[in-house]
């Protein structure tokens, strides 16, 4: 019995040790999966002695739920698209910045910054952007695809891939019925409900996980892809071609911000301007192969990576490219009828 | 002897407190806020309603359910079909041969499910293992994939599940008295008769055990039918997976998390009952009574 008081003491006694570690010295990040190099991570650890606790969302929508459950406490350090930014402000669930301590805020492009969804970039600093483009097989489609209306071709039925991400399936949607991707009429809503629909063959795949896969392996031949995902997969399968569709692509950017209930603050500034200097950014950049909004860091890449339009798109390119942005009372709408999508309700 | 007492009370109050703070409580909170409304900020609020429930009623809802229910009977039944001659031939293997066997099933869940789930990935896709192994054989020509299919989704199922078949399958098998066995030969019964009138009704509670461990996870086991079934295999799991994590609609996930609750409660019921008949029905177990000879020690 005595044994077993003591063993017990010293479970508690080894977990109260565990509990509070130095609170000084700690960052909690919050991020997408395989967004940040951990060699970066390391670096950053190793010049300022701050300890990172990491952990990593695949959707915006999951790792809002999870801040407003939280309200606003948990984590130190998040990266939302701009789209859930807006209403991460209304919900009062983002820190003002302090950009006092950001010595390297002026390496961004201007025309990142000051977007409706955060005018004066008070709460977010962006960190990278890209596209949501269309990737296909070649070697298994001869002719050239310019529109994501040829996804519904009868030859590709069972060979498509979007991603489970419902702000950019449902932007293609909107895209593909000569919609904008942020509209807010539900005429617009329910016609790309219908495009959506007549993609809902169970041998095509919504999922973002799985979208390199199956884009390697020809699952699937054509599809709706994030530039830096279209990279690496072209990497793997030297038959995939990257479009930007003359109906546009939705765009996303990603920022930075501190939640309403972070505690290490002065670290998560320090972390952030960490991320604006031009190197560091690189190594993102290098590593995940979206497009850096840091000027300084695009006169550090050579010729090849700036001549190549996948990571770096021309301004013709995005022609008719659309940021997607926050879209109000709307978002119901728009939850609605993916949720009907989704569970393929009557 | 007070003292071992004392120690009983405490891992027993210890359990107890665990059970009740980690499973019971929170399957409680579930429940209340299945009866609760929400607004657009407030993942719940207040307000008592039904409304939760009329929307499980929805076609949509009833067919993920039913749907649900088909592929959790077929997983568990072809689980049955592989997991109980399986079984039979374990309980029947020498002393030395069977603690091998029983490390073999018990390897894989030293793997994360999740891994083991995208191995099955990884052998079943498009120029997948599958496709290359039988593109070597000279058996196919090109590329094929068994993805996203029906059979995808119960090979994923069964492979995960059938070890929670076979382990009380074997537990009950194992206790056989294979003496009844020798009376039924010696009083003139076939082997296909003795074994529907001796064997299977008294592994009757293996083979009910067995069923509702697997019945039960490939319900709510969302992660395996999504992965390898895709689009339309978003079933009640993923269901309520999806209103909690991106829906933003935890009553209607709570409510429809409930019910499955209650059908939880329904079988672990029935199996009492099943149970309760099968000891006390004047079957053969009623006869030797509690005193079964191991399976090794006749002669």
């Amino acid at each position: 019995m005595k044994r077993f008081l003591f063993s017990l003491a010293l479970c508690l006694l080894l977990l109260s040790t565990a509990l509070p570690a130095q609170a000084a010295g700690k960052l909690i990040i919050y991020n997408w999966s395989e967004y940040i190099p951990d060699d970066v991570l390391e670096d950053f650890t190793k010049e300022t002695g701050i300890e990172i606790i990491y952990s990593t969302y695949e959707s915006n929508e999951t790792m809002h739920d999870k801040l407003l459950v939280q309200k606003g406490r948990g984590y130190d350090l998040v990266c939302p698209s701009s789209y859930f930014i807006e209403q991460m402000i209304k919900e009062g669930l983002l820190l003002k910045l302090d950009k006092n301590r950001l010595k390297n805020l002026g390496n961004i492009d201007p025309k990142v910054m000051n977007l409706v969804f955060d005018p004066d970039n008070q709460y977010s600093i962006p960190y990278m952007w890209g596209t949501y483009g269309l990737i296909y097989n070649s070697a298994r489609i001869k002719d050239a695809i310019t529109s994501w209306n040829d996804l519904l071709r009868p030859e590709f039925k069972g060979r498509v891939m979007l991603y489970d991400d419902p702000r950019m399936t449902m932007g293609v949607a909107l895209l593909a019925t000569g919609s904008n991707p942020n509209s807010t009429r539900e005429e617009d809503l329910q016609a790309a409900h219908k495009f959506l629909l007549k993609l809902r063959d169970p041998k095509n795949v919504f999922d973002v996980t799985a979208a390199k896969n199956v884009m390697v392996n020809e699952q699937s031949y054509i599809g709706g892809i994030w530039n830096g995902d279209a990279l690496v997969a072209m990497e793997e399968n030297a038959d995939l071609r990257f479009v930007y569709p003359k109906e546009g692509a939705p765009l996303f950017l990603d920022s930075f911000v501190i939640p309403s209930g972070a505690i290490n603050v002065d670290n998560a500034h320090a972390f952030i301007d960490f991320m604006l200097r031009p190197e560091i950014a690189m190594r993102s950049q290098e590593e995940y192969l979206y497009c850096t909004p840091n000027l300084e860091t695009l006169k550090l890449l050579d010729k090849e990576q700036l001549d190549n339009r996948v990571l770096n798109p021309t301004a013709e390119d995005l022609k008719s490219c659309v940021f997607v942005s926050g879209v109000g009372e709307a978002k119901d709408l728009y939850a609605r009828y993916w949720e009907k999508f989704i569970t393929n309700a009557k | 002897m007070t003292e071992n007492r004392k120690l009983k009370t405490i891992s027993i109050t210890i359990v107890c407190i665990w059970l009740g703070v980690f499973a019971l409580l929170p399957n409680i909170a579930l429940l209340l806020v299945s009866f609760l409304d929400r607004t657009e900020t407030n993942f719940f609020i207040p307000l008592l309603t039904l409304d939760n429930y009329a929307k499980l009623l929805a076609p949509t809802f009833i067919s993920v359910l039913l749907k649900s229910l088909a592929l959790a009977g077929i997983s568990t039944l072809a689980c049955l079909v592989i997991g109980y001659p399986f079984a039979y031939i374990l309980a029947r293997t020498g002393e030395r041969l069977r603690p091998w066997l029983f490390l073999l099933i018990i390897i894989p869940f030293w793997t994360n499910s999740l891994v083991r789930t995208y191995s099955i990935y990884t052998i079943l896709q498009n120029n997948g293992v599958l496709n290359a192994l039988l593109n070597r054989l000279g058996l196919v020509e090109g590329s094929f994939s068994l993805m996203y299919t029906n059979f995808s989704v119960f090979m994923g199922l069964t492979y995960t599940l059938l070890p929670f078949m076979i382990l009380p399958l074997y537990a009950s098998i194992e206790k056989l008295d294979l003496r009844l066995l020798d009376a039924a030969k010696d009083l003139g019964a076939g082997p296909v008769r003795a074994f529907w009138h001796i064997t299977l009704p008294l592994t009757l509670p293996g083979i009910a055990a067995g069923s509702i461990l697997v019945f039960l996870p490939s319900l709510s086991l969302f992660y395996v039918p999504e992965i390898l079934g895709g689009i339309n295999y978003r079933l009640l799991g993923s269901f309520i997976q999806y209103y909690f994590s991106k829906g933003n609609n935890w009553p209607l996930g709570a409510a429809a998390s409930s019910v499955l609750t209650l059908l939880l409660i329904l079988l672990a019921l029935f199996y009492r009952l099943a149970s309760r008949h099968t000891d006390d029905g004047g079957s053969p177990v009623a006869l030797t009574g509690g005193k079964r000879p191991k399976a090794g020690g006749r002669a």
